[in-house]
């Protein structure tokens, strides 16, 4: 990795940095490039010119609906063609129609500033949303930089006085990217990183006052969704800008982990 | 059977007509060729329908988009043979991201353009890694599928394409 001039000439770099800030590198190169973001004053700066970029294009560049006229065009087109050659359709059970929702995968950074402007503490969501947009920015996003889960676990020993739950879901399609402290409802928090795609999915956790459980409970708010609930262990919060869909599978994930590794690792969730 | 054929189609296609028309609307850089397109795409989806069956790695959403992507550059082809590099050589061409001739280039001067003018005046190879990666939200593995390109030409396609952008992102705060 090298240093440029006054203009980042290194093309092959850049496209290492896009791939970076597109959630498209490695893990290991990812921790190598921070650490050089971290010392290179011309990276820096051309990343930032590259998250501007991407805020004036989620602004500024329009998605097309397509129109309703276009939509019944189709419908009638395919059912015309249907009827001249039936014999096309055969059969074939394999296939389930993907859920996905049509999220928009361009990272809200613009809406950073909005969520900032909030007086902090205005309700706990507001809080979340708000530690999760901060987290978006640039080096805000992972004190502890790692997919495996023992390395990220073991790093919030004597950090925090209580040791959260980490799984990996690498398998499921959302690898742990690592984890930092954060600061919420008046107390240190650990909070996990998951990535999907380009997506980025906060977990808060912190351990909850003595209580009833509380069952999951959805919002959404700027584009967010935020999900909640409460085990005997501790208090979790959820938030991504991925489509509900995927959201909801993964915090079905979530759950699915405390519950079948209360044996092993959820009971351990607090020492 | 048909018409829960028929059903199953709707159901895995339509949903991602935005997609396709967002796409196409940006290929085509025109309103109603892209609703033709659309259309064409949807039909020879549904021809190729069979062939698909969204196995891992292949979401529906992808597969639509590669049919709309080549449906808008044959189509393109067609209409204006001279004015598409369609078997795009990354070598031969990688001098220019823009697609314009170079006279109107000189003509253009140094006139500034905004950040909309300038993305519908990339190369069409360019302009689709910057639509399918920012627009339509497609990993690098996707685009490469959809444009038929390794996933190391996606990376390079896009990073100068940004590096495009900025620049005119860059002269707009100048005016």
């Amino acid at each position: 990795m090298k240093r440029g001039n006054a203009d980042v000439t290194h093309p092959g770099f850049e496209a290492q940095l896009d791939a970076y800030l597109d959630g498209e590198l490695a893990a290991g190169d990812a921790r190598e490039l921070e650490v050089h973001l971290a010392q290179c004053p011309e990276c820096a700066r051309f990343r930032d010119g590259r998250l501007e970029l991407r805020a004036a294009i989620t602004a500024r560049v329009p998605v097309f609906p397509a129109p309703d006229a276009l939509r019944e065009r189709v419908r009638a087109a395919v059912g015309a063609a249907r009827a001249r050659a039936p014999h096309r359709f055969t059969a074939r059970g394999v296939w389930r129609p993907l859920a996905l929702a049509a999220s928009l995968a361009v990272v809200a950074l613009g809406s950073w500033r909005l969520a900032l402007q909030r007086a902090a503490g205005e309700t706990l969501a507001d809080e979340v949303l708000a530690s999760h947009i901060r987290s978006l920015m640039p080096g805000h996003l992972t004190d502890v930089l790692s997919s495996d889960q023992h390395t990220v676990k073991p790093w919030f020993n004597g950090r925090l006085d209580f040791s959260p739950p980490v799984y990996d879901f690498s398998a499921r399609g959302y690898p742990l990217l690592g984890g930092r402290l954060d600061y919420v409802d008046g107390r240190d928090v650990a909070a996990l990183v998951y990535g999907r795609r380009q997506h980025l999915i906060n977990v808060f956790l912190w351990p909850s006052a003595r209580g009833p459980a509380a069952a999951p409970a959805t919002r959404t708010q700027q584009g967010y969704h935020l999900l909640h609930w409460t085990t005997a262990d501790y208090t979790c919060w959820v938030v991504s800008d991925l489509g509900l869909a995927e959201f909801q599978d993964f915090a079905q994930l979530m759950r699915q982990a405390d519950s079948t590794g209360s044996g092993r690792r959820g009971a351990a969730g607090l020492r | 059977m048909e018409s829960s054929e028929l059903a199953r189609f709707e159901a895995v296609v339509l949903p991602h007509l935005d997609a396709a028309y967002t796409l196409a609307r940006y290929l085509t850089r025109n309103e109603h060729d892209a609703e033709d397109v659309v259309q064409d795409a949807c039909l020879r989806a549904l021809k190729y329908f069979d062939g698909f069956r969204g196995e891992e790695g292949t979401s529906a959403r992808a597969w639509l988009l590669a049919i709309v992507r080549n449906t808008a550059f044959s189509s393109r082809r067609r209409q204006r043979p001279d004015a598409v590099v369609f078997e795009f050589d990354e070598a031969q061409h990688s001098g220019s991201v823009a697609d314009e001739h170079p006279e109107a280039a000189l003509l253009r001067g140094a006139a500034k353009e905004s950040l909309g003018r300038a993305l519908d005046r990339l190369a069409p190879e360019f302009r689709e890694v910057i639509v399918l990666r920012e627009l339509e939200g497609l990993s690098y593995k996707e685009i490469g599928d959809v444009a038929g390109v390794p996933v190391g030409t996606v990376m390079s396609r896009l990073s100068r394409a940004r590096t495009r952008l900025q620049q005119a992102l860059r002269e707009e705060g100048e005016r």
